[in-house]
């Protein structure tokens, strides 16, 4: 097997995430595709760190997962601030700004 | 395996330690001093720590060296854009800190956690409560942005990119009136701002797989050899700049700006709309004339594109704008377009020009939100335009000051503005870009028809009955629009001193 | 040199077949379990197939020579961040689900034209190129943990120290928005305890009924039945009262047992 199969398999991830964001209106749903996207990066500089036999990509995935833990506490404690007044998370819901 | 200590010259990364260091003595502030007494701690200290690592970036201003085992880079441009940064950041901070304008407080929510209109909240409004958490929140930001100019891999661009966006998508969530807008923007910003960085990050990922490696010395020098994958390479630069795209808000990816802007607390809006411009550009001119230089082929066309598009549809939308906040933003917008085009220049007027339509614009920018937040009525902030009929007659010196900030918006004679787009557009055509300078000039002037539009309403108009009224400036917010105003008029007179600055400094380190 | 082949078990630019196994059957997983994510209704079904995305692709990076990132995946992302997830999904409503109706019309389609153009842009690009494989055989000689230590303290120190600030935001800003302080004291046991027991009290002085004494079912949102069969509204939080979500008593009063049936039995 080629390993270039696993760069598909995060292209694939990469695109099913930005569909995800693009169509469901849930705010968690969506901020869950983006984080699809972030592990499909992850999978992709694996690979890469594989291929050019350097632990570089490695380290960068391991900044992502740090990084991205950080933005789903601030994520989260926004989509629960914006529930709480509102009683939804729906992203149309929230549509004051949109005219 | 032996370990090698890394070399870090602190002397030339001291000015964003600073500032870092400033913030988390801000989050001390925050853990133990009483709460009434940690305004008068918070605002002091935030803005001597600014002043200090203004102070150190003058010392250090002629330094060209890569430091931090090459994940910085100190250059001119990142001097430049550090130096510009930290004074815009004052100015923000002093429109942040802002106590006088709003009968209940400051221009942020009294408590965050209080659901809007329950009662919790009107008895944290009654107790006079406070978020001072914005200071040191305002910081790290500013710090974030002072590193994004000057990353020198991928690695450390993506790290800077989520430290200055994550405590602007915290406070753009803070406003006190109009809660739920407030927080709306928030969302939206965040979400997006969330999408745009993975993009950057699988991005970051295909030119790594291009090169081997995240830094950008290695990068060029595989395009200079021809190394890797071309499709990798494209890939790369492609989605690499979405994500940037994203941040300096450029059509398509602009969807955020007007909502985020009008949503956001006004000194934030104030505060982000500079600082983050000036950041992102920044980081976007060291990647793509340091890394990608060697590709500029392939994505010039690119960006020419996409500086048409976001110079003619920014304008455009503008116009049909009813709402001052949302209309600056669409004028954000459309000067990214005509940012865009120094850097498309990809020559040496083309950086400096750059450079300086940055600096310019942060200041005027600044200015103009700054006066936002001073048309107020019963509810708040008024930001409806029809609020302003007949502010010359009203408040003749504001409106004065509106009609500078925004003449140099528009690019008029004898404003910093005009010195600006003169800059970049000789740049641009200097390097043979005529289309894109046509469109500038045009679509300046469409651009300046809304500005004007503006300002005879505020001449020209008289006032409505019931209009809003101009709160007597405070001493906070009138130090920071005589800052901004002096900037704009004396360069607009005068720009030699600051062109030349700009012009010695224009030089990226590779 | 014939030993040294057969020790080689792959040919160059190739993986082992052991992996190519491993690949085939859990990658075509992790696509449907994607694929899933962005189709079902609940939330939490998303949640929980995004979590399984995230083990396959722990799997895959211990099979990528990359086994310290494999723990951390499992570890941090569907340890911490996805349970996070789950707990928000909670907080909010475990059944919160999408309508799934289109807002602005055709942009589902538009969407999937777009995201489908880009993944066929890209896996044909990708799948074109050919690239050599170094192997990390030669990185992790003296351990992968060793190698990524010796990188996270040279090259990458410095974003490593600023990822610090990104923690501190973090915190700093779970706390704005999640931390109330209350303006008023909280009345302690005591004053509780004299409140309840003071003449012209509402409080009775014995403990409330728990919800669903005497009756056949005992869950939160069914009041108590008073001994003489009415149910006692005092059991239910009034928080489920508020939202409509109390049942009704009928189907769970004590049925008169009807005579001779149950008996034979």
């Amino acid at each position: 097997m080629s390993p270039n199969n696993y760069l598909v398999l995060s292209a694939l991830l990469f695109s099913i995430g930005a569909i995800g964001v693009v169509l469901r209106r849930n705010a968690i749903v969506v901020f869950m595709c983006v984080e699809l996207m972030l592990n499909a990066a992850n999978l992709a500089f694996v690979t890469f760190a594989r291929l050019l036999g350097n632990l570089d990509g490695q380290v960068v995935a391991f900044f992502t997962m740090v990084v991205a833990a950080c933005e789903v506490v601030v994520g989260l404690a926004i989509i629960v601030t914006i529930f709480r007044s509102r009683r939804s998370a729906s992203v149309d819901d929230a549509n004051l700004l949109k005219y | 395996m032996n370990f090698v200590a890394p070399v870090i010259n602190y002397s030339q990364v001291l000015p964003i330690l600073i500032v870092l260091g400033t913030a988390l003595l801000g989050v001390i502030v925050e853990a133990f001093v009483a709460r009434d007494r940690r305004y008068q701690i918070q605002v002091p200290l935030s803005i001597a720590g600014l002043v200090v690592a203004f102070v150190w970036i003058l010392k250090i201003h002629a330094t060209t060296a890569i430091t931090a085992e090459s994940a910085v880079a100190i250059d001119g441009p990142a001097l430049v854009l550090q130096g510009a940064i930290v004074i815009l950041g004052i100015a923000g901070l002093l429109l942040i800190a802002e106590r006088k304008l709003d009968s209940s407080g400051d221009a942020f929510v009294a408590q965050a956690a209080a659901i809007p209109g329950s009662e919790a909240e009107r008895t944290a409004t009654l107790a006079k409560l406070t978020q001072t958490e914005v200071f040191p929140l305002t910081l790290f930001a500013i710090a974030g942005m002072m590193l994004f100019p000057a990353a020198n891999d991928l690695v450390t661009m993506f790290v800077a990119l989520e430290v200055l966006s994550l405590p602007l998508y915290l406070m753009s969530g803070l406003a006190r009136r109009r809660r739920l807008l407030s927080q709306e923007a928030a969302l939206k910003y965040f979400l997006l701002g969330a999408f745009s960085s993975a993009f950057f990050l699988y991005g970051a990922a295909f030119l790594y797989g291009y090169s081997g490696s995240v830094g950008f010395r290695q990068i060029r020098e595989a395009i200079q050899t021809n190394a890797g994958n071309d499709v990798f390479l494209l890939t790369g630069i492609a989605l690499v700049s979405v994500g940037l795209l994203f941040k300096v808000s450029a059509v398509p990816f602009h969807s955020w700006t007007p909502d985020v802007y009008q949503g956001a607390p006004t000194p934030v809006t104030a505060f982000m709309a500079a600082c983050t411009k000036i950041a992102a550009f920044g980081a976007f001119a060291r990647l793509f004339y340091v890394g990608l230089s060697g590709a500029r082929w392939d994505w010039r066309p690119m960006l020419t594109v996409i500086a048409i598009a976001t110079m003619v549809l920014g304008a455009l939308w503008a116009l049909t704008q009813t709402d001052i906040k949302r209309m600056l933003a669409y004028s954000s917008v459309a000067h990214s377009g005509f940012i865009l085009t120094g850097i498309v220049a990809t020559n040496k007027a083309g950086l400096s020009g750059t450079l300086f339509y940055l600096v310019t614009y942060g200041f005027t920018t600044i200015g103009a939100f700054a006066i936002v937040t001073l048309v107020r009525n019963a509810s708040g902030e008024a930001t409806h335009i029809s609020g302003y009929a007949g502010l010359g007659k009203r408040s003749p010196w504001i409106a004065m000051l509106l009609s500078l900030f925004l003449l140099a918006l528009a690019g008029i004679p004898l404003t910093s503005g005009f010195v600006a787009k003169f800059a970049v557009f000789s740049a641009a055509y200097e390097s043979g870009s005529t289309v894109l300078v046509i469109f500038g000039v045009l679509t300046s002037a469409i651009a300046a028809f809304f500005y004007i539009r503006l300002i005879v309403l505020m001449f020209f108009q008289d006032p409505e009955e019931d209009g809003p009224t101009v709160a007597a400036a405070p001493l906070m917010t009138t130090a920071a629009i005589a800052l901004c105003a002096t900037v704009t008029l004396v360069l607009g007179i005068l720009p030699n001193s600051l062109v030349h600055v700009i012009d010695a400094a224009s030089r990226f380190v590779f | 040199m014939n030993l040294i082949l057969a020790a080689n078990p792959f040919t160059p630019g190739q993986t082992g077949t052991p992996e190519a196994v491993l690949f085939w059957i859990l990658a075509p997983l992790a696509v449907l379990a994607a694929v899933s994510m962005i189709f079902v209704k609940k939330a939490v079904h998303s949640a929980l197939l995004l979590a399984w995305v995230m083990i396959t692709l722990a799997i895959f990076y211990i099979a990528e020579d990359a086994p310290f990132l494999g723990i951390v995946q499992i570890v941090v992302y569907t340890g911490a961040v996805m349970m996070l997830f789950l707990f928000i999904l909670m907080l909010v409503g475990v059944d919160s689900s999408d309508s799934l109706v289109e807002t602005i019309k055709g942009q589902r389609v538009m969407a999937m034209i777009g995201a489908l153009g880009f993944a066929v842009l890209l896996i044909g690009a990708i799948g074109r190129s050919y690239t050599g494989f170094a192997g990390l055989t030669a990185a992790n000689t003296d351990g992968n943990v060793e190698g990524l230590a010796q990188l996270l303290f040279t090259r990458y120190v410095w974003a490593f120290e600023v990822v610090s600030a990104l923690l501190i935001t973090a915190a700093l800003g779970a706390m704005v928005l999640g931390h109330r302080e209350r303006s008023s004291e909280r009345p302690t046991q005591r004053e509780l305890s004299i409140l309840r027991f003071r003449p012209g009290s509402k409080l009775p002085g014995a403990p409330l009924p728990n919800p669903g004494v005497y009756a056949l079912h005992n869950a939160v949102d069914v009041p108590a039945l008073l001994p003489d069969g009415t149910p006692d509204p005092s059991s239910v939080s009034r928080v489920l009262k508020a939202r409509g979500d109390v049942l009704d008593t009928k189907a769970f009063e004590m049925h008169t047992i009807e005579e001779g049936e149950d008996e034979s039995k």
